[in-house]
């Protein structure tokens, strides 16, 4: 569903992303890891289609992003690290605007609209001024706008920063549901960047790290974690490894 | 370009929910009204005084056109200057502040369609700043008999010039994320088109510009002056469109590509 090769991105001499490779198939939610500054909303942003590589591509459900960039982009949904969304604008007309951007024909909007809004459990402000909700319903109008066009791919960076701990309770297991949906709709694939340890452990199935621009490890959770190992540990182990002088690349 | 009618709907009802589009509304209308009046009393003194001096033949060849709408379009024409950058500096700086940047450029969208759905929801208010203009020389054709032709050119005119400044005004906004210095960049810009003729002259005259003149006749030709005077006047020349034509699509070019200059960064 989404294979990058040898994904980088330069600014200079600074590497912010070097050579990252990965797949993840359909229907996986996967947890992608790193310290702040480590490449992960970088490495996302190329996936996305909102800054080109410098070098390596990505092939998103099977559409390249430099080949076939509107298919590429059309096959994501993405929530940025700050919701994207126009604070003078209603959540509903909000949604069917981005609908529309994203090529859902005029017919199916209105449904896809109210399904969007019925799964974030935005029904209560639909008609609300997106500039006057709190920060929690801000990130969930973030994630509907994200699954409006119901993507094949979602690629969610930090969606849960900043929030109180029953909001980060509900958009967490909104996340499980997107990605195991009851009958009738289809699973989405899932990556999820975060520096929030139990968020991994709650939602994802895989882990791929990523500390300084490089990929450090790529593992299922259930083979990190075997043997009562915490994912703490982990973690601390794989970005203390050959620990280089600062020079970290900001995200 | 499927997109456009999205983005320039959307564009539309945003400038109508700011405060922005409503002071700039109201701005126009009484500062039309107060020159519109101002061009009328200069009229009506112009033709006491030729009658005071019993100057029959001059007072002949008074002419509602050319002694009372010309000037008034005039006017409306350098307060342009002050009100496009207004509307137009929210146009790329917001989506920046909000961070809905990030949304356009990663959905299935070109950068084309930003660009001119956005354009072209300025171009529709721009319309209704040109409609209010029409509506004082209006009033003449209500009580006395100017030339509907000459008049309709000289809308054209400020129509044409107000779709070029706004291309300009786009420009600014593409280039910072800050309404204020947008609004300012894009002034400075309208500012200097119309001072751009002196700089020619002086620079021919002090031989700056080298001998050819080459660089002074092109400053003189981007002067924005030469080409909305004959049209106020009443005269259309193809030389004039193409200027218009040229110098928007200059700057939705340099606004297609400060937008997408986000990529490369």
């Amino acid at each position: 569903m989404i294979e990058a090769r040898e994904l980088s991105k330069r600014y200079g001499e600074l590497r912010a992303v070097d050579e990252v490779s990965f797949t993840v198939e359909r229907g996986e939610v996967v947890g992608f890891l790193g310290p702040n500054g480590a490449g992960k909303t970088t490495t996302m942003r190329m996936i996305t289609g909102f800054l080109p590589p410098s070098d390596g591509t990505a092939v998103i459900d099977g559409a390249d992003i430099f080949a076939q960039p509107l298919d590429a982009r059309r096959a994501v949904g993405y929530l940025p690290e700050t919701p994207p969304v126009y604070p003078e604008m209603d959540v509903s007309g909000y949604l069917r605007f981005v609908a529309s951007l994203h090529d859902v024909p005029r017919r199916e909007r209105r449904e896809a609209v109210d399904r969007a809004i019925e799964r974030c459990g935005l029904s209560e402000v639909r008609r609300r001024v997106i500039g006057q909700l709190s920060k929690g319903y801000k990130q969930r109008v973030g994630i509907a706008q994200a699954i409006v066009h119901s993507p094949p791919v979602l690629v969610l960076d930090e969606p849960t920063v900043g929030l109180d701990p029953i909001q980060i309770g509900e958009i967490r297991q909104l996340i499980s549901e997107l990605a195991s949906p009851r009958d009738g709709e289809s699973a989405h694939t899932v990556i999820l960047s975060t520096h929030i340890l139990p968020e991994v452990e709650a939602i994802c199935r895989r882990v791929i790290l990523i500390n300084r621009g490089r990929k450090v490890l790529d593992q299922p959770l259930a083979e990190l974690t075997a043997g009562g190992t915490r994912l703490e540990e982990v973690f601390a182990r794989e970005t203390s490894r050959d620990e280089a002088p600062a020079g970290e690349a900001s995200a | 370009m499927r997109h456009v009618g999205t983005i320039a709907g959307r564009e539309i009802r945003s400038l109508f929910v700011s405060p922005v589009a409503y002071v700039v509304l109201t701005l126009w209308a009484v500062l039309g009204a107060v020159f519109f009046l101002s061009s009328l009393a200069q009229f009506l003194e112009g033709i006491a005084r030729l009658q005071q001096f019993r100057a029959f033949d001059q007072l002949r060849e008074v002419n509602l056109n050319h002694d009372l709408i010309e000037p008034f379009f005039g006017t409306m024409w350098i307060l342009f200057i002050f009100s496009i950058p207004a509307v137009t500096m929210g146009l790329f700086t917001s989506e920046k502040q909000n961070r809905t940047e990030e949304l356009l450029l990663t959905s299935p969208v070109t950068i084309w369609e930003i660009v001119i759905g956005k354009y072209l929801a300025v171009a529709a208010f721009v319309t209704l700043l040109v409609g209010l203009v029409a509506f004082f020389p209006g009033l003449l054709f209500v009580y006395g008999d100017p030339e509907l032709g000459r008049t309709l050119t000289g809308l054209l005119g400020l129509f044409l010039v107000s779709l070029t400044y706004a291309a300009i005004g786009s420009f600014a906004s593409s280039i910072t994320s800050n309404q204020i210095i947008a609004f300012f960049i894009g002034l400075v810009i309208l500012m200097v088109s119309l001072i751009l003729p002196l700089a020619a002259e002086l620079g021919a005259a002090s031989g700056f510009l080298g001998s050819e003149n080459l660089m002074a006749d092109l400053l003189r030709w981007m002067a924005t002056a030469e080409h909305v005077q004959p049209l106020l006047e009443g005269l259309v020349d193809t030389r004039n469109l193409v200027y218009f034509a040229v110098m928007a699509g200059s700057f939705l070019l340099l606004t297609k590509a400060a937008v997408e200059s986000v990529r490369w960064r």
